[in-house]
């Protein structure tokens, strides 16, 4: 039996770890995402089409398996990943795929007649992209990919499952060593709670930022 | 060829216990969930508080941890005894019927209020109203939602392993480490998975299409 003071180290080594986790997996997500919205809003077919098989198969498969896949799959194929990094792209992925559904449905709401205007004045199509439509996506598209990251930060939970001592995965080797299962798992519990309140505060403050200074957001 | 007619009915198996633990954990979360949404619009202010913190916390805690929380927790309880599968099918029932109070919560406040106004200034009981003039309308718009949680609930039923459930995944890894087919094993079993959404996001949108009144809208549609 161990004492209250090495069960709270402990779950602190762990979320050290869940904290790097999200941060790398946060930026990945939403790479992946932007990428696969503007190839199925303006790829041509064939791109669209593997954009939309990238999303379904990512949708239709829980992320326990793809995590096993990548980490226990890919070494058979000669792709050896660390954990750590298997983790990352796991969730990188994953949120990618949901992330990208908020995106388009954001690009697809500008009218396309801001698109139209800007080719007339000599707008190349990528720069009417850049400097026209994503920046107004961007605004529209974040109370979903926010939504999305709070997600991402309670699934980073499945990073123990490929065998990293991450927040949940500390818990439950606290509750082992000390026998207190139900108060260990609830102050894990208490601790995800509060990054997702942390999350969801800092989205609030983005949103009435952008709000405030332009129009287009939308709640 | 002949590995996948090997693997094919371990799995299989596992697909039952899986498929209970979706509709004791949806079938749970949709009878707590219409009352909990009521009481969520019509209840007295201390019974929404309490309510709102309860759905803080079975929709801010990760799955894994609340299945940790109901089987290792409440297990080291003198006096609870829960099996695994009772244990799993609580904790992501609970937790579906908070996010389904929350879509009902929705789907309510979409039911233009005049109507409620009307039915009760002409002298039906609240719950009369409720279940007559506002659920017909709120279930509907609630059914895009409700095709999201199926997809949600699914996907985490994959956990139940973590927790001692033989159910898919729990075979799979069984099968996994017995034939050294780790590939084939979990290209298979991501298959099954994707089968099963896509089966009961099909059988939602028929259910969409069967039920829809022109001119009445949908609810928002998610990604999950």
């Amino acid at each position: 039996m161990t004492g209250w003071g090495s069960v709270l180290s402990g779950l602190m080594d762990g979320l050290s770890i869940t904290l790097r986790l999200v941060a790398a997996s946060i930026p990945l997500g939403l790479v992946l995402g932007a990428a696969t919205a503007l190839i199925r809003v303006y790829a041509p077919p064939p791109f669209r089409f593997a954009a939309a098989a990238y999303q379904s198969a990512i949708r239709g498969v829980p992320l326990v398996v793809q995590l096993f896949i990548l980490y226990y799959v890919l070494p058979r194929s000669g792709l050896l990943l660390s954990p750590f990094a298997a983790a990352v792209i796991g969730f990188g992925i994953c949120s990618g795929a949901y992330h990208s559904e908020y995106i388009r449905s954001a690009i697809s709401s500008i009218p396309p007649g801001q698109m139209e205007a800007a080719r007339a004045l000599g707008m190349s199509r990528t720069t009417a992209v850049r400097a026209i439509i994503l920046p107004q996506a961007a605004r529209r598209a974040v109370p979903g990919c926010g939504n999305e990251v709070v997600y991402l930060v309670k699934y980073s939970s499945l990073a123990y499952l490929v065998t990293l001592v991450d927040l949940a995965g500390a818990g439950r080797l606290q509750a082992y060593a000390s026998f207190r299962f139900f108060e260990v798992f609830l102050i894990v519990g208490l601790i995800y709670l509060v990054m997702v309140a942390v999350v969801q505060s800092g989205l609030l403050l983005l949103q009435h930022h952008w709000r405030r200074s332009t129009v287009g957001a939308r709640r | 060829m002949s590995e996948v007619a090997r693997f094919l009915p371990v799995l299989l198996r596992g697909v039952g216990t899986t498929l209970l633990l979706l509709v004791g954990a949806l079938g749970t979360g949709f009878l707590l969930g219409i009352p909990v949404g009521v009481l969520h619009v019509f209840a007295p202010w201390p019974v929404r508080v309490f309510l709102r913190v309860l759905d803080l916390v079975l929709r801010g805690f990760p799955a894994i941890v609340l299945l940790f929380l109901f089987y290792f927790g409440l297990g080291s309880i003198e006096g609870i005894h829960l099996s695994s599968l009772q244990a799993a099918i609580l904790a992501l029932g609970l937790r579906s019927a908070a996010y389904q109070g929350q879509l009902v919560r929705g789907a309510i406040g979409m039911v233009e209020p005049g109507q409620l106004g009307a039915a009760r200034a002409l002298g039906m009981p609240l719950g009369k109203a409720l279940r007559l003039i506002v659920f017909p309308q709120a279930i509907r718009f609630a059914l895009p939602g409700l095709a999201n949680e199926y997809s949600v609930v699914l996907k985490d039923t994959a956990l139940a392993f973590t927790v001692g459930v033989v159910e898919l995944m729990s075979r799979a890894k069984f099968l996994a480490a017995s034939t050294r087919q780790l590939t084939l094993v979990y290209l298979l079993v991501a298959f099954i998975y994707w089968c099963l959404t896509q089966a009961g996001l099909l059988a939602f949108l028929t259910a969409e299409r069967r039920t829809r009144i022109p001119g009445l809208g949908t609810g928002p549609r998610r990604p999950r």
